[in-house]
């Protein structure tokens, strides 16, 4: 009698043991399977341009490359790390204090990043220039702004205020994750701030360094219609726009992958060793209740840091809506044209924003459970590779590729537009999303496991009330990245079809200014109540499914 | 899961509606497709008014596809060969004439353009020139009461005297910059560049931009044309802009149209061309594109109290088509 029972239950252990095991190769699976579609997208990209039959121009430019990649190199290092010293700064300082409106001076310091560019650059400008804010304030007491914005000052003052802002909230975010009971325990043992620096929070943000700074040296080594505004002249540029140069003037489409593709090596070279790194994360989940401030002299740096980074953070933004919102403002977005701009970008926020997550979350997943550095290295370079990507040669490998596949223009053009802005949303949302999901997997891979829980379940149940604040600020990052900068379909000849950043560029190219900085304002307005509105929303609701 | 995936596919298909209904015209009528720079095909560039007005006489419709730039256009051409939808291609400048003849892809126009208004005399037997301006660099008359009056006088500018140009390999005016100074001064242009350099701000991405910086105050001159202090003066009675008019002459940017070889509708390409150059459809560009047209009409009061250049610079296509890689790489050095 006890051998049939003890066969059976041998037979459904083996059962269910398969079952675990055809899970853990789906979760494998579906990730690897984005990964190698996102790397094999860049290599068609790359091959469609180097096999094109357009001939080479014979009497092209030839860039200087090597003061090129200098130039890139020198500003992009500087960038990143005063981006990242200030960043850390600034979460540090936030985390500590406590103030009337903090939580929308956090929302707003996200906002930066994804703003274009340019409106940010000229947000500046209209601060620090010779006609800007501090030139008036200056002259109150009739002392001359002399204004000197233009140059490699300009350039990293602006991608500091870009990226190290997005640091910022990025690390804060880390810093606010670090458990009650750790907090309790250090404060019941009387650290002293630099020890609880180096105990608490250096362990809480390194994990989130290297892929921080890797994007941060992939955008600002690219950066381009900002290195060109700010820069001062062809003393300070990047090789970017040698390769524009060789798509727009000399048609030369071989030169411009190659120039890229030294441009791809280059950057994959300086962050490979930063995207195989083991991350000892251990924090993830909710804001944690406990607030411990600091005192006396270290309370006092903190609000310097804190009001001159919040100067030199909001002033441009501000100096954005100043501008906007004023008389012309009903006016502009009454206008049929804009809503069904706004419209659009709405919708394109929408898509993209669920699209990247689904993608993010993926092969987060899938990276959780690989242990090969050389595999992990193989499927998450090609994600980051697209921050290096320069639009030109996107726009060029879309539009030919889809020529050859027959696809007409009018099919190809809002799914090339989609998976461009995935594409460029999606090593953001992963840098987000990977250590969270990395750290759950180590914490309760083994209990999910126990319990029988696999597929959606297991996500309902593990991972998403876990995930909550990060699925909040992935949504809101993507969202208001992806509000449609036409750039990558502009060959595709769609022009009854605008969205928010395209209708700014427009006016701006027929001497409206005025519209321009009302549109601009209004993209400024969006992403900060998006990142106001979700990850609370996400928050709250993982609250409730705690309770 | 499943209604999200429903709530995505209800939202892409919107965008798709959304994209394609510009191609989409299911009656008999023959179109006419027309690749142009966004400017151009703007809701308050020419493109509205012309669609409209050859539309009433032609039985017809006529499809403005736009591209970024005016360049844009001439590659999605190139890239297309002869698949391509284009019948014409619109608004390429002087600049880009001569690599345009080069490509082969036009075809001769065959339309009588004697009776037109063009500088220079110029022709050319693939494309018709529809409308032309002058590069100027603009400033503002409270600002700057005594605007430099050339070149050298530029040069020769205090330090505190800034201006704001265009990448020659990015922006159209920005090579315009480099071909005026290359027929003003030709072998000499390397050192005047090297004179001017200290005095340039930067030099942007695009004409909006350094315009964007000028109008903040941030530079005494911008890089623009002779006509823009007509738009300040038409749309917003603003008066206080001004084109300086150097004594070496403006260089002057005509923007030309051309039938492509590949084009099934030539006979319609050629009357859209003849509209184009028509008193009814030359009325429209003044105020809509901001140049100046080729028929001998009567100009907008504002428009015409603008100065006109004595010297009106140009030079020959070809040459432009051979040495601008040249002279662009000269200018850089000088700025290095």
């Amino acid at each position: 009698m006890k051998a049939p029972a003890h066969g059976l239950r041998k037979c459904s252990q083996l059962f269910n043991r398969r079952k675990i095991i055809n899970q853990r190769l789906t979760r494998k699976f579906v990730g690897i399977f984005f990964a190698l579609l996102v790397g094999g997208l860049m290599i068609a990209i790359f091959a469609v341009l180097i096999f094109s039959p357009q001939p080479a121009n014979s009497n092209a430019l030839t860039p200087d490359i090597a003061h090129l990649i200098r130039m890139s190199l020198i500003q992009a290092a500087l960038s990143t790390a005063i981006s990242l010293i200030v960043g850390i700064a600034l979460a540090w300082s936030l985390n500590r204090l406590r103030f009337w409106g903090r939580s929308i001076i956090i929302s707003l310091l996200a906002t930066a990043i994804v703003a274009p560019g340019l409106v940010i650059a000229l947000g500046l400008i209209s601060v620090w220039g010779r006609a800007g804010w501090i030139a008036d304030f200056a002259d109150l007491f009739a002392f001359n702004w002399p204004g000197g914005i233009f140059g490699l000052f300009g350039i990293v003052l602006a991608h500091t205020v870009l990226n190290g802002a997005f640091a910022a909230h990025l690390l804060l975010a880390r810093l606010s994750a670090i458990p009650a009971q750790k907090l309790k325990l250090a404060q019941s043992l009387v650290l002293a701030p630099w020890q609880r620096f180096a105990i608490l929070d250096w362990p809480a943000i390194s994990s989130a360094l290297p892929s921080l700074a890797s994007i941060i040296f992939l955008l600002t080594f690219t950066s381009f219609p900002i290195v060109l505004l700010l820069g001062g002249g062809p003393s300070n540029q990047t090789l970017e726009v040698a390769i524009y140069s060789a798509v727009r003037l000399d048609f030369d489409l071989k030169t411009a992958a190659m120039l890229a593709l030294v441009q791809l090596g280059i950057c994959v070279a300086i962050i490979l060793p930063t995207l195989g790194s083991t991350q000892n994360f251990s924090n993830s989940g909710n804001t944690s209740s406990h607030h411990w401030p600091d005192r006396g002299i270290v309370k006092f740096i903190q609000i310097a840091i804190l009001i001159i980074a919040i100067f030199g953070f909001t002033s441009p933004l501000l100096a954005v809506l100043q501008k906007g919102l004023g008389p012309e403002f009903f006016e502009t977005i009454t206008r049929p044209s804009f809503i069904k701009a706004a419209q659009n970008s709405l919708i394109l926020g929408t898509i993209s924003a669920a699209i990247t997550l689904f993608v993010a979350i993926r092969i987060a997943m899938t990276m959780a459970i690989t242990r090969s550095k050389i595999a992990k290295a193989v499927f998450v370079t090609p994600i980051f590779a697209y921050l290096v990507m320069p639009s030109v040669v996107l726009s060029l490998g879309f539009f030919i590729g889809s020529r050859n596949l027959g696809i007409s223009n009018a099919v190809a053009a809002p799914m090339v537009l989609i998976i461009a802005n995935v594409l460029l949303a999606l090593p953001f949302v992963y840098a987000m999303i990977a250590p969270a999901i990395k750290s759950i997997h180590s914490r309760y891979d083994k209990q999910a496991r126990a319990l029988n829980l696999s597929g959606f379940k297991r996500w309902q149940l593990v991972e998403r009330p876990l995930l909550g604040r990060e699925i909040g600020l992935a949504l809101a990052l993507t969202f208001s990245f992806s509000l449609g900068d036409l750039g990558v379909i502009s060959l595709f000849g769609t022009a009854e079809f605008s969205t928010l950043p395209w209708q700014m560029f427009r006016a701006m190219g027929a001497y409206r200014n005025n519209d321009a900085a009302t549109i601009a304002a209004i993209m400024l307005l969006i992403s900060m109540a998006v990142f106001l509105i979700l990850p609370s929303l996400f928050n709250r609701s993982v609250k409730i499914a705690e309770n | 899961m499943l209604l999200r995936a429903f709530f995505i596919t209800l939202l892409s298909s919107l965008l798709f509606a959304s994209i394609s209904v510009a191609g989409s015209d299911t009656s008999q009528k023959p179109v006419l497709t027309i690749y142009t720079y966004d400017a151009f095909a703007a809701e308050w560039g020419p493109a509205p008014l012309l669609k409209s007005g050859f539309e009433k006489q032609c039985d017809c419709t006529i499809n403005f596809v736009a591209a970024d730039s005016s360049i844009g256009a001439l590659r999605k051409v190139q890239l297309e060969g002869t698949t391509t939808k284009a019948d014409i291609v619109l608004g390429l400048d002087t600049s880009l004439v001569g690599q345009a003849n080069a490509l082969d892809l036009f075809a001769p126009h065959n339309v009588d353009v004697s009776a037109l208004n063009v500088p220079n005399d110029w022709a050319s037997d693939n494309f018709i020139p529809f409308d032309y301006g002058y590069l100027a660099m603009i400033y503002n008359k409270e600002l700057l009461p005594d605007p430099p009056g050339s070149f050298t006088e530029l040069a020769a500018n205090p330090s505190d005297l800034k201006i704001v140009i265009q990448d020659p390999r990015s922006s159209t005016p920005g090579l315009g910059l480099v071909l005026w100074m290359q027929a003003a001064y030709g072998e000499k242009s390397a050192d005047l560049w090297a004179e001017i350099a200290p005095s340039v701000i930067t030099m942007t991405r695009g004409w909006s931009e350094a315009y964007a910086l000028f109008l903040d105050g941030e530079a005494d001159m911008v890089l623009s044309y002779t006509t823009s202090p007509a738009y300040h003066k038409i749309v917003e009675s603003d008066d206080r802009f001004a084109a300086a008019l150097f004594e070496e002459g403006q260089y002057t940017q005509i923007e030309v149209a051309g039938i492509l070889q590949s084009s099934p509708n030539k006979q319609l390409a050629q009357d859209f061309l003849k509209y184009l150059i028509s008193p009814e459809a030359q009325k429209i560009i003044p105020t809509t594109n901001w140049m100046y047209p080729v028929a001998n009409i009567e100009l907008p009061p504002k428009f015409a109290q603008l100065p006109i250049p004595q010297t009106k610079l140009l030079l020959d296509d070809e040459q432009v088509n051979e040495s601008s890689s040249t002279w662009i790489a000269q200018m850089l050095a000088a700025f290095q």
